[in-house]
């Protein structure tokens, strides 16, 4: 029997409806001995990439199609509800849904692109206008959900056979008539008796009917899961409003369908083998429906925008770019280098070979263009390896000096689109894509889809909802996992030593985990990708659908990055990177301040200043070298020039640290090895590192130097590395072309050895160039315009450490922190000379307050000086609750009177201006406001207050509030610590500034951690002998006190590895309320036991060849330290 | 000290035991007032000279007799007034009355939270602690006229009394309590309409069988529908005319019900509370052309003559016994 061809197939592309994904659908099919299948996603395309790439894998042809909402050709008026009091209105689902299927080819696919994108225009929800629908290249199918199905399931033919005149005008021959059989009752969607009419009325109408079944899962058995998805949509618990799902939505095999098709004929009175009839429609619909992926949805094919778009008037592109590269070698002042010519006439030429001169001048324009508006703009990556795109201007290195490839970025060889990245100020990264936008219009331009799939804690938020949980409960279960995959859930239940105490209550959720496996990865919402940008010609609309962004109302693609990439379709990343944006406001503030104008792309080389802030290893806020990590390693490598910058970002992945190639060149850089090279010919490529290989290109050397094989093909053989197969294949080749250059046996094992343990890791020095950069520039800033820079992070944010922590750090470094004031505060953070020493201050921003708004804080900002509360009150007109936060952190002190005298005055100028007078304003001596008799805010009022206004504790250190009990308790403070010898057991304690459990070479899962506690930071490890004892705490308290031992690999590098832990909160609280007795009460509650390995010794196999601890590199649970707003505890009386 | 606050340990919905409840605080003076739902007032100033004991004893005696009569335990706490002696209540247990006496009456409230204030709801109490009035002994510290400026005038001179202890209340004997309340807890977050209404027949039916079997008639109907986030929505409607008919009680839960609109509210209880009671004898009744009002109370009459006889299950209505 010949399998059977489902029509109407939604995967989990479809918003929490379908609970499968296009691969697995594509996988069942092949098993269940279909030869075609249809994706018909509800409003979307964007699986479509991925299910033509899995039905080729699965050798099952894919028909592509569409679900879409449609407008009615008569409205049924609908009476208004009253709007609830409470928990909102239902989710209106009432608009009829279409099957379309793309038939004829690419005119079937642009079509269906048109489609999508038009029902997307709709004002709020998904809606596809009459006027719009129509396409020639289009089959219709008209099921249950329809118009006419509707009218059929509410026993009304006359009115389908209305509703249907409409429909054959507009497709004539192409419309079908679905038939659904899903055992259920009545005479609604989905019953025999619905399907029966529908089949009687096609042949009553002369409607060719088909037989579908509406597939939303591939496996029976998925309905509790359809279930679940129905509740999350709709936002209601499952069963609420609406029957469950049949449980029949799956992929079924063909003789299911026949026994279907059977029963539906015998109920529309026919004859039994009517059936096959029925069947062979189906069959013949699907038959007719021929779209090419190769060929009509364009995948494999390149599309570049227009060249007369791009400058190149009409010349012809490859002519352009040639002269504008040459012009660019005049006005760089190379032109009398005959190696820059020899070099860029090779560029060109590679370039020509693939045609991608037009590629080129694009992304020239846009970097021109984004200059032009005065935005801080770089290349990043491999790009920055090619001296036309530095000649284009798009990168600032020069390749040849600092020994970056062409090879690397394009070559002969490689075949896949190349890729320029842009680093733009993040603030203005929108406005940087309204320009592309301009320039290249929506018909060319789309940014890219990013699908927001299910975690483990959204998961559980879904389905906790779902079953009727209780709000706090699943608040609670989803806070405690970490950032890991829904799949993973109950196993990490089963080994993950914080889960310990929820995995004991797991029995009393039932279903729940199961559920939350099951919605693992379906995508539950879709974002804009944060920085791609699609480029292509006129015809983009017709080969993409392309729906508006929420909030910016972009154009974006449906595809993802990966989808894009597959279609041929141009991507140029444009990253936002606020480290641009906080040096721009850096420079800014410098100028705006003192007038003097820092170039810093002009800054000179080899600062010394610079470099001694570096290796003081005190580079927060620094590019790239701020984390614990990297403070250790800039620690050890003591950095001294530009060179030692690039190869310093390049080791720190984490590659080179697991293959270990950290600490010989650390030995040999200081001289405790000797530099060894496996041949003296390798001495060139490799003498910058001192023997080791950190870069990409210089295996490309090697592999150049030993066989003579190109660089272009070196480049291929070095991507080969990272595949186990081709690796085997390559050391022969390898050892057959070095012997034939007359190297011995020896060299070629030793070379081929570094080569090997290298695999694919090290790190592309172009792209580690382009990163050293700006770590040099944002060094020098906070080196000789420490004010500045850190008005510069504070107002863009940058980085991985909370605002607060940089605050700390400003205030080691000596930069006084100017408290807010509606007087002299601004926007942003602002630098301000504090004394006539000339010390800059650093004054806090407005727009740091909680709840503030853009237009509140200009109005403010512009309204300045004040000369009374009232005078505040009636310029400004600040809402009321964002006045008393600025009382309570103390912006309005210069009015007089204390914070809580001026809420009461507040409180009351608010209530006269809503009264309308009577707002009397008690004065004391003009502009003074009178007290009231209120008490003040205490000071630990204040801080918390502080924590809870701007996140950040600006008055003081809040560590400094526990001095004494920190002394009770003989803790060492973090400028102690540095004396502390190897090995010297140690209490540290601190506000937690960043936790992660990153990959290591182990194989073990560490947990590190940094504390602040006002004096410098404490960088703590907890490995896992420790975790049973310490993980939960460690994760889910904010302040810490954590005893360990000291662990010392250098003069500067330091850290603590932690055995015990507890929640400092908690410990304060004790010694404040009951004393240091309670306290040590406390400390003496055992420690839960060491459990062993609970993974069972279970590692993770990476493709590179190190093991993986199954439970490293993910965000651990707890809440992320930047968004800690509260200090420990609420007093009573604490402000708001 | 001659004010005590009880509160009798009562089992929710157990209202209707509290009038012997309060004959038993009778026995020892007539100045009794009700607290519904499970607690009272007693004056005790006759009453200490004439059983010769002061009121820490007398206490003990009350406790020993509810539970003797009963087999109900109860707190008491004891104090120069009604205000004092409620804020007692506050820290005894059974067992152990907490007794103020009028010296140590500003240093009992120093330390007080303003919320353990009778009269001081949720919304005053946190005005006062934005202002950092958190405790009543700050409150006391603070100016009159602030206090005024802050939550009113009337407010803030009684708050201002009631915080330096000056204690005007007096106990009004009412002998009656005043509301009764019952609720349908659902076991799951139900959003289907039919069940809630159904909910709300079930409960109005019972508040009515009460009130028929006390004598009693309500004036107005209070409709509590709480949430799975633990928020809650409250609506009271006042009735046309005093009554305790079960179709009557019904209709207005409905009205009230209906005027929510409630849709995706994930609905985890209902519950009706009837209120301002009044004896039955006194209520007035509107006659009507129509018999169907007539024909219901008759009715009513024998389904609750079926319920005396058989338990409270033998007559339900029809949507309900499904």
């Amino acid at each position: 029997m010949p399998g059977f061809t489902h029509l109407h197939t939604v995967s989990g592309f479809s918003l929490r409806y379908g609970a499968s994904h296009p691969e697995r659908l594509a996988e069942r099919a092949a098993e269940r001995g279909m030869d075609a299948l249809a994706l018909t996603d509800r409003d979307t395309l964007a699986g479509a990439v991925r299910f033509a790439k899995a039905c080729a894998k699965a050798g099952v042809r894919p028909l592509f199609g569409a679900e879409l909402a449609v407008e009615e050709y008569e409205p049924v008026r609908q009476e208004r509800r009253r709007a609830p009091v409470r928990g909102g209105a239902f989710i209106d689902e009432s608009t009829p849904r279409v099957t379309f299927l793309a038939r004829d080819g690419a005119r079937g696919w642009a079509d269906l692109c048109r489609l999508v994108t038009t029902v997307h225009t709709a004002a709020d929800t998904p809606l596809l206008p009459w006027a719009e629908n129509s396409g020639d290249g289009l089959t219709v199918l008209l099921g249950p959900d329809s118009d006419v199905g509707r009218a059929l399931a509410a026993g009304r033919p006359d009115r389908a056979a209305r509703l249907l005149v409409p429909w054959r005008e507009r497709y004539g021959d192409a419309l079908r008539l679905e038939a659904v059989w899903h055992g259920r009752k009545g005479t609604g969607p989905g019953s025999l008796r619905l399907a029966a009419r529908t089949v009687g009325f096609a042949a009553e109408q002369r409607v060719r009917p088909v037989l579908g079944n509406a597939v939303r899962y591939a496996d029976p058995g998925q309905g509790p899961v359809a279930d679940v998805l129905d509740a999350a949509r709709r936002l209601v618990p499952v069963g609420a409003a609406k029957e469950l799902d049949s449980g029949e939505a799956w992929l079924k095999d063909a003789p299911a369908m026949l026994a279907a098709a059977e029963r539906i004929v015998e109920a529309a009175g026919f004859r039994r083998d009517t059936a096959h009839r029925l069947l062979e429609q189906t069959r013949a619909t699907a038959a007719e429906c021929l779209v090419d992926p190769e060929d009509d949805l364009g995948i494999g094919t390149v599309h570049f925008p227009e060249p007369h778009l791009v400058g190149a008037g009409r010349r012809t592109a490859q002519r352009t770019l040639a002269s504008r590269a040459a012009a660019g070698m005049l006005r760089k002042g190379y032109a009398g280098r005959y190696a820059y010519w020899e070099r860029m006439h090779q560029e060109l030429d590679i370039i020509a070979h693939h045609g991608f001169a037009s590629y080129f001048l694009t992304v020239a324009q846009v970097v021109d263009d984004v200059r032009e508006m005065g935005v801080r703009v770089a290349a990043r990556g491999s790009g920055a390896g090619s001296l036309v795109n530095h000649l284009l201007g798009i990168a600032h290195a020069d390749p040849v000096e600092h020994g970056l490839l062409m090879e690397r970025f394009l070559s002969k060889r490689r075949l896949v689109l190349p890729d320029i990245d842009i680093d733009v100020e993040s603030a203005r990264r929108l406005e940087v894509y309204r320009a592309i936008i301009d320039r290249f219009d929506t018909e060319r331009v789309a940014t890219v889809a990013m699908p927001e799939t299910y975690r483990v804690r959204h998961a559980v938020r879904d389905v906790g909802a779902a079953l009727s949980m209780d709000p706090a409960d699943i608040d609670r279960i989803a806070k405690s996992f970490p950032h890991i995959r829904a799949r993973d859930a109950r196993a990490a239940l089963e080994e993950l030593p914080e889960l310990r105490a929820l995995a004991g209550e797991k029995e009393k959720y039932g279903r729940l985990w199961e559920l939350v496996e099951s919605l693992d990865a379906l995508p539950r919402g879709v974002a804009m990708h944060p920085c791609g940008v699609l480029l292509s010609d006129a015809s983009l609309l017709s080969r993409t659908p392309v729906m508006p962004t929420s909030g910016e109302g972009f154009p974006m693609s449906q595809f993802d990055k990966d989808d894009v990439e597959d279609l041929g379709l141009l991507k140029l990343d444009v990253l936002g990177v606020r480290m641009q944006s906080a040096m721009a406001h850096a420079v800014a503030e410098v100028a705006r301040a003192t007038g003097e104008r820092v170039d810093i792309d002009a800054i000179a080389p080899g600062d010394p200043a610079t470099y001694q802030l570096i290796r003081s290893t005190e580079t927060l806020g620094c590019f790239q070298i701020e984390s614990p990590g990297q403070r250790d390693l800039v620690g050890r490598l003591q950095p001294a020039t530009f060179h030692d910058l690039v190869v310093d970002i390049s080791l720190f992945r984490p590659g080179p640290v697991a293959a270990d190639m950290v600490r010989p060149f650390i030995e040999a850089r200081h001289g405790r090895a000797p530099v060894r090279y496996p041949h003296p010919d390798l001495e060139e490529p490799l003498k910058g590192t001192y023997g080791v290989v950190v870069f990409h290109e210089q295996i490309i050397d090697i592999v150049d130097i030993m066989t003579g094989c190109g660089r272009g093909e070196a480049d291929r053989v070095r991507r080969g590395l990272s595949d186990p197969e081709s690796q085997g294949r390559i050391r022969f080749w390898f050892a057959q072309h070095a012997a034939a250059r007359g190297y011995d046996a020896e060299t070629i094992q030793r070379t081929w050895e570094i080569i090997e343990a290298f695999g694919s890791y090290g790190f592309c020095k172009a792209h580690a160039v382009a990163f050293a950069v700006p770590t040099y520039q944002s060094a020098w800033l906070k080196a000789h315009h420490p004010a500045a820079f850190y008005a510069g992070l504070l107002t863009h944010d940058p980085g991985m450490y909370p605002k607060r922590l940089l605050l700390a750090d400003a205030r080691r470094r000596g930069v006084p922190i100017l408290p807010l004031d509606v007087n002299k505060s601004a926007v942003a953070h602002r630098i301000e000379l504090v004394s006539d020493s000339g010390v800059w201050g650093l004054r806090l921003a407005l727009s740091d307050v909680h709840g503030i708004s853009e237009a509140e804080a200009a109005r403010i900002a512009d309204g300045q000086p004040y000369a009374s509360l009232l005078d505040f009150w009636d310029r400004a007109r600040p809402s009321r609750p964002l006045a008393q936060r600025l009382a309570q952190v103390g912006a309005l002190d210069a009015f007089g009177a204390n914070r809580r005298d001026l809420q009461l005055h507040l409180t009351e100028l608010h209530r006269g201006a809503r009264g309308g007078g009577g707002g009397q304003l008690p004065l004391a001596g003009g502009k003074k406001t009178a007290s009231a008799g209120l008490p003040d805010l205490s000071s630990a009022e204040k801080l918390s207050a502080e924590l809870g206004v701007l996140s950040m504790d600006a008055s003081r250190n809040l560590m400094d509030d526990h001095r004494d009990f920190l002394g009770e308790l003989g803790v060492a403070s973090a400028r102690r610590l540095r004396e502390a010898r190897h090995g010297e057991t140690v209490l540290v304690a601190g506000a937690k500034a960043a936790t992660q459990t990153p990959p290591i070479r182990s194989g073990k899962r560490v947990i590190f951690s940094t504390l602040d506690d006002g004096t410098g930071l404490v960088d703590l490890a907890f490995f896992d002998d420790s975790h049973d004892a310490c993980a939960h705490t460690v994760f889910h308290s904010w302040l810490l006190l954590v005893r360990g031992t000291v662990q010392r690999r250098g003069p500067r590098s330091l850290s603590v590895v932690g055995t015990a832990a507890w929640n400092l909160a908690e410990l304060v609280e004790l010694r404040a309320e009951q004393g240091l007795d309670a306290v040590a009460a406390r400390l003496a509650e055992p420690m839960p036991e060491a459990g062993g390995d609970s993974t069972g010794g279970r590692r993770i196999q990476m493709p590179t060849g190190y093991e993986l601890h199954p439970w490293a590199d993910l965000r651990p649970a707890g809440q992320e330290p930047s968004q800690v707003r509260k200090l420990w505890h609420q007093s009573p009386g604490s402000a708001g | 000290m001659t004010i005590l606050c009880v509160r009798f340990q009562l089992p929710p919905a157990h209202e209707a035991a509290l009038p012997g409840l309060l004959g038993l605080l009778e026995d020892f003076t007539p100045v009794v007032e009700a607290l519904p739902p499970d607690g009272a007032l007693a004056d005790l100033r006759g009453a200490e000279r004439y059983f010769g004991r002061d009121a820490v004893e007398l206490a003990s005696v009350i406790r020993v007799r509810a539970l003797a009569h009963h087999g109900v335990d109860c707190a008491i706490g004891a104090g120069p007034g009604p205000m004092l002696a409620r804020m007692a209540l506050r820290d005894a247990r059974p067992g152990v009355t907490r007794a103020v006496t009028e010296g140590e009456v500003a240093d009992f409230l120093d330390g007080k939270p303003v919320a353990a204030l009778p009269g001081v709801g949720t919304a005053t109490a946190r005005t006062l602690c934005e202002y950092g009035l958190d405790t009543l002994g700050r409150v006391a510290a603070a100016p009159l006229s602030t206090l005024q400026r802050l939550v009113g005038a009337k407010a803030g001179r009684e708050l201002h009394e009631k915080a330096n202890g000056v204690d005007r209340g007096r106990v009004v004997p009412n002998g009656v309590s005043r509301s009764l309340a019952t609720e349908r807890p659902f076991t799951r977050d139900e959003l289907d309409p039919d069940r809630h209404r159904r909910a709300l027949l079930s409960a109005a039916g019972e508040l009515g069988a009460r009130l028929r079997a006390l004598d009693k008639v309500c004036g107005a109907l209070t409709l509590t529908v709480r949430y799975a986030d633990r928020s809650s929505t409250t609506r009271t409607r006042t009735l046309k005319e005093p009554t305790a008919h079960s179709a009557a009680l019904t209709r207005t839960a409905y009205e009230m019900y209906e005027a929510l609109g409630l849709q995706r509210a994930r609905v985890r209880a209902m519950s009706l509370r009837a209120e301002t009671l009044g004896p039955a004898e006194q209520a007035s009744h509107q006659l009507t052309f129509d018999p169907t009002d007539d024909k219901l109370r008759r009715i009513e009459e024998v389904a609750d003559r079926a319920r005396a006889k058989f338990g409270p299950h033998a007559v339900m209505p029809g949507t309900l016994a499904a």
